[in-house]
Parts: C-alpha cells; structure tokens; sequence
C-alpha cells in the first residue's frame, strides 16, 4: 500500500497540452477520482502513473520511490482497462494467473489465489472459457480479478463502467465499492460519470484542459464548488446559472427580473447558481418570483419543473405528486442557505 | 426480369478469359502429361503412354529427384528464413516499434524489382572477377575474396536463398505490419502492467495473436518459394551443375530445351500436389470466420 504524489505533471504533444502542471498527492488506501469530461486528460494522467506513458515533466512518486523512469512492469500497480484489456488467446483462469505466473509466484500459490480472486467478483464458474465467450458485464470483472488476484500497490481503474448497461454498471458500482472497501488499496479511479464519481470516491479531482479545477471529498464538490465549471459539471440536472447583478440585496438579471435576496454589495457581471433540489415550487405569488412553465418533467421519483423568463430558463425539482401545465404560472422560491456567486469572466466563486 | 440475366452476361468476358488463358491449358497440359509429346517431331503429341510420363519421373530419373530435393530445401531456408527477418523487422518497424517510418518506405524497393532483375543483379555482385562482393571481401576479408560463389554447389544454392530472402523481405514485413497494427493496444499495455518483461510480452500476447497472420504469411511464402523460377533461372541457371535446379527449372528444361513437352507436363501436375494443400490452407486461414 501506499500514497502516490503527482509533482508538477505536464504532457504535451506538440504544442498540445494534455495534461498542465499538475500536482496532486493520493492518500494511502485513499480511492480517488478522476472526473472531468472527455477529453480533459485523465486518461493520459493515469497512463503516466502507470508508466505507458512517458511525462513531459515533472515527478511521478509511488510509495517513496520516484518511478519517473521504472518500467510499468516495475511500478508494483493493477490496472483495469477501459476496454478491459483481456488476453483474446488465453482461458478466464489463464488470464487472472497471468500477472502472478510472470512475476514467478509459486505455482502451488498461484491456483487458490485466482479461486480466490474469481469468487470476489463471482466468476467461478466461467474459468475454462476465453474471453469472446462472455458478456460485457463478466468481461469487466474478469479485468478487475486480473487486478485483485495480486496485492499491488496501486489501482488504477480507466472507466471501467463505461461499456455496461445502465443497470448492469449500477450493480458493478456497488460490487466495486464493496470490494475497495474490503481490498483497502489506494486506487486512481477515471470517470466521465458524475455519479460513479459521487458514490465511489474518498475525494473527487475534477478536471477540464488537463487542469484540476477542484479536488475535494463528494461533499465538498456538490456543495462547495470552487468555480462555475464545477458548479455546472457536478450534478443532474445541473445548477441553474442565472447572470446579472446585485442591486442594493437583490440579484437581478436581464431585463430587470428580480430573482431573489442576496445579501452582498451591490456588484454586477455575476453568475448566481442555484441547484434545481434548492428551488423550491409554491403557488404563484408567495415565492421569490414567478415564471411560466415552459416544460413539466416527470422522472417517477420527482418532477422536473423548468420554467423561463425572457431568455433564462431555470429548473426546479419537486415532489413527486407536483402537478403543473405548461404556460401556466408558477411561484418558485430559492433556499438562501444555498447559493452560489460567481465572477462571469473569471468563473471564479465569489465568497462573502 | 432481364435484370437477372443481364448480370451473366456482364460477367461472361471475364470467364471466357479466365478459361482461356487459365482452365483450358490446365486442362491441356493435363492431357499432354499422359502423352508422348516431343515438340522436335511432326505430329504433335504422339503415342497415347498413360502414366508412364509419371512413373518415369519416380523411377528413371534421378534428376528429378534432385530437383525435389533442392525445391524441398530451398522452400525449407527461404521461408524459415525470409519469415524470422520480416517479423523481426516488423517488430522494429510496427506503431510504437523502435524506427522511424521513412524506413518502411525504404524498405519496399527490393519488392519493387522483378526477380528476374534480382538474379540478374545477384549474378553481378557475386562475379569472381568484377563483382561487389569479392570486392568488398577483398577489402575487408581477404581470404573470402578468391571464392568464386557460383561455381561451388553449396555456396551458389547459399546465394539463391540470399537473394530470393532479401527479395521477400519486404512484402512479408508489410503484412506482419499490418498484423501487429490490428493487435489490441490494451492487451499489450496490459501485459506490461501486469508485470511482463519485454520479451514476455512478445512470447505471451503479441504472438499468440499473430498466428493467424503468421500462418498466411508462411503458407503464401512457402507456395511462392515452390514454384521459383525467374530469379534461379537468371542467377545460376540451375547450376553449377543441377546444384540449384528447382522443379520449375526442371520442368522448364525438360519442356523447352529437350522439347520433352508431356514429360515436363507430367512433373509441372506432380508439382500441383503440394500447391493444393498449401492453398487449401490458405484458403481456409484468410477466409475463416472470426
Ligand atoms: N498520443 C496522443 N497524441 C496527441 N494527443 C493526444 C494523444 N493522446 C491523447 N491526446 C489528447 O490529449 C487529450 C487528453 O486525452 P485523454 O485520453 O487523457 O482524455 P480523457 O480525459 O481520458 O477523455 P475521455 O473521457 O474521452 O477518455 C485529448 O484532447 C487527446 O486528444
Ligand atoms: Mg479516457
């Protein structure tokens, strides 16, 4: 076990800039995620931890040991491929030996660990087949016993979710927690999908352009967002970001709507973020404004209610029961404990 | 309705052709094979022999034989051979191998050449008194350079294998690119990670899944290096001697020189033998299901 420190990491290719100056410390058994959308180099920042990738600068550090020039093999690390990464030629069993057998375990050692290993993620019974002959789901986990049946130092898992069925990678998350929760292994852990990031993590580095914009715990992220893009990133449906200005305590956007009391200086150019769970649905008149209804969402657990006034539209969520037609009126009132103040050209939270 | 039939008949040129220059020889010099077909007297073939053409070929001639035997070993070196160099170079020359890819356009111009002008080119370098070699033996390694290459059995059969290798090298590199190319990323990264060496790698992932290409590339090379003709014939001419006569130079001398045409017919089909596994092989390795 052990931490793995990240020490002014850039790639480039080119003039392209994959991953910028980046600088992160993984705690011991800590499970962190990489959560950013596509593109934004977190691929490319876990192909370096693991060596298949060779940094442009700065210092790569497992455990103790600056790894910067050691061969992947070297690294003492499991990682789960984003398309598993199976071998195509060998056996279920062969597959989940392999890292054992060509590290030179002991051949009577090799066998109960991979029995091992295969009824942690409930694949007994698929040992003798290869690869082709099993479903995405059981191909997953084939990739994660290859992973568990060693002890390593590190884990590094690329979407690993990303190929199953939306029921299927609900159950793998659960599997997935449960297991790192028993295996007790620092693990990077990439990601597009916000709620993988939510449900798995210990902490969250949200990244864009190959920068971290916010590292925090789940908590942290949903309700204390560094900046506009993580405010807008995180969460589904996202936060409403309404622009305008502050005038003498109330926030007013375009065309003079008056949206709600804001206790700050007067100020203009500002985003104000409010997350559709903090909008609460009244009857017209006794919220902090109202708006017609421009769409009525039902997802069976809640409504979704989204409502527009001149350009700006903004969505509430409501109970299940809630009832609107579009066109017609509706009151919404915000939750003053939970707002959020931006600089529209920086992005940056304004905090006061 | 005259749709239907109108695809037969846009198809036809290309069977009349086919069966022209194709099927209807094959079927003819099956014929010839059971004749007595001297080319040097009238009345072109003559008496009707049944397989005695064939018989003659395994009980009469050692000749024969000999040129079995020299296509049997040439076949063995040339494939052996040709293949290790390819996939060594491919292995270097592949995406994310060690060179550069301006090489691999370098590497076509042996390909580019007939193997005609290969022999021919051959025959120069390896001349006793003019030729690049003993030159640059003579510079490097005087004992070497009063060899006269061609004359000696063994060392002329040595320099068709030489020349019909570098000559190969580069289509079969190509192919096994290719095959690498298609080889899964992940499986190879994932090897790495799990704690292969290098060479682990290429024995555990990266050649398990090159069989299927490895095998087309053998069976093709094997079935071009059996009918070797143009690139001998030019070099060496079969000899010295029959040191390097292959059955198509056999074939080739038996018909053509000693006007022996339903002879030569008879070990041109005696050839076909082998060539119909090859193909069948090859057939069944390129077109099977995946
Ligand atoms: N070999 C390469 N050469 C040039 N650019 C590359 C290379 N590999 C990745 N990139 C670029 O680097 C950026 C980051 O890529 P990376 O694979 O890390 O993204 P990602 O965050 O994993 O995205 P996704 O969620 O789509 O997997 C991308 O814009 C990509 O185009
Ligand atoms: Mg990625």
């Amino acid at each position: 076990m052990a931490k793995v420190v990240l020490t002014n990491l850039t790639k480039r290719w080119g003039d392209f800039v994959g991953v910028d100056n980046q600088s992160l410390e993984i705690h011991d058994k800590e499970f962190l995620v990489l959560l950013g959308p596509s593109g934004c180099g977190k691929t490319t920042t876990m192909r370096m931890i693991a060596g298949l990738e060779d940094p442009t600068a700065g210092e790569i550090r497992i455990g103790d040991r600056v790894v910067n020039d050691a061969l992947p093999k070297d690294r003492d690390i499991a990682m789960v491929f984003q398309n598993y990464g199976l071998y195509p030629h060998m056996t279920i069993y062969d597959n989940i030996a392999y890292p054992l057998k060509v590290r030179g375990t002991p051949k009577p050692e090799i066998e109960p660990r991979v029995q091992k290993a295969a009824e942690q993620v409930e694949l007994t019974e698929f040992l003798h087949r290869k690869p082709k002959a099993l479903s995405g789901g059981q191909r997953q986990r084939v990739a994660l016993a290859r992973a568990i049946v060693r002890h390593p130092q590190v884990f590094l898992m690329d979407e690993p979710l990303s190929n199953l069925d939306a029921k299927l990678r609900v159950s793998m998350r659960a599997e997935l927690k449960h297991l790192s929760h028993m295996l007790q292994v620092t693990t990077v852990y990439v990601t597009h999908d916000q709620i993988e990031a939510m449900t798995l993590a210990d902490r969250v580095a949200v990244m864009k352009n190959g920068r971290i914009q916010q590292l925090g715990t789940p908590d942290e992220i949903y309700n204390d967002p560094a900046n506009l893009f993580v405010a807008g990133f995180i969460g589904s449906p996202a936060m409403n970001l309404i622009e305008g200005r502050i005038e003498n305590g109330v926030f007013v956007t375009q065309g003079g709507f008056a949206v709600t009391k804001v206790e700050a200086p007067n100020r203009s150019g500002l985003v104000l973020g409010v997350r559709p769970e903090d909008l609460t649905i009244v009857e017209p008149g006794t919220g902090d404004f109202d708006v017609p209804v421009y769409a009525f969402e039902n997802t069976g657990e809640s409504v979704q209610i989204t409502g527009q006034f001149n350009r700006q539209r903004v969505i509430a969520k409501g109970d299940r029961y809630l009832k609107r037609e579009i066109e017609e009126m509706t009151g919404m009132s915000v939750d003053q404990k939970h707002l959020y103040l931006f600089d529209q050209s920086s992005g940056e939270r304004i905090r006061n | 309705m005259r749709d239907r039939h109108l695809k037969y008949l846009l198809v036809l040129p290309a069977v009349i052709v086919v069966f022209a220059t194709a099927i209807w020889p094959l079927v003819e010099s099956l014929r010839l094979s059971f004749y007595e077909g001297r080319l040097s007297r009238p009345a072109f073939p003559q008496s009707f022999l049944g397989v005695e053409n064939y018989t003659w070929a395994f009980l009469e001639e050692p000749a024969f034989w000999n040129s079995v035997w020299v296509t049997a070993t040439y076949t063995f070196w040339t494939v052996l051979l040709t293949t290790l160099l390819a996939l060594g170079l491919a292995l270097l020359l592949a995406p994310g191998g060690r060179l550069r890819v301006t090489v691999q356009s370098l590497l076509i111009i042996p390909f580019a050449m007939s193997p005609a002008l290969i022999g021919v080119s051959f025959r120069f370098m390896f001349n006793p008194e003019f030729g690049l070699f003993d030159a640059f033996f003579g510079i490097v390694f005087p004992p070497l350079a009063t060899i006269s290459w061609l004359s000696d059995p063994t060392l002329a059969f040595w320099v068709c294998i030489m020349a019909d290798v570098w000559g190969w090298i580069p289509f079969l590199t190509l192919v096994l690119i290719g095959g690498l190319a298609s080889i899964p990323r992940d499986t190879i990264e994932a090897a790495q990670v799990d704690g292969a060496s290098g060479w682990r790698v290429l024995k555990d992932v990266t050649l398990p899944q090159l069989v299927p290409v490895l095998a087309v590339v053998l069976i093709l090379k094997a079935i071009f290096s059996l009918k070797t003709f143009d690139q001998v014939y030019m070099l060496t001419n079969g000899g010295p001697g029959t040191a390097t006569q292959t059955l198509s130079h056999y074939v080739y001398f038996n018909g053509l020189k000693y006007s022996q045409i339903g002879y030569s017919a008879a070990v041109a089909w005696l050839m076909v033998i082998p060539m119909i596994f090859l193909t069948y092989a090859y057939a069944k390795f390129v077109f099977q299901k995946k």
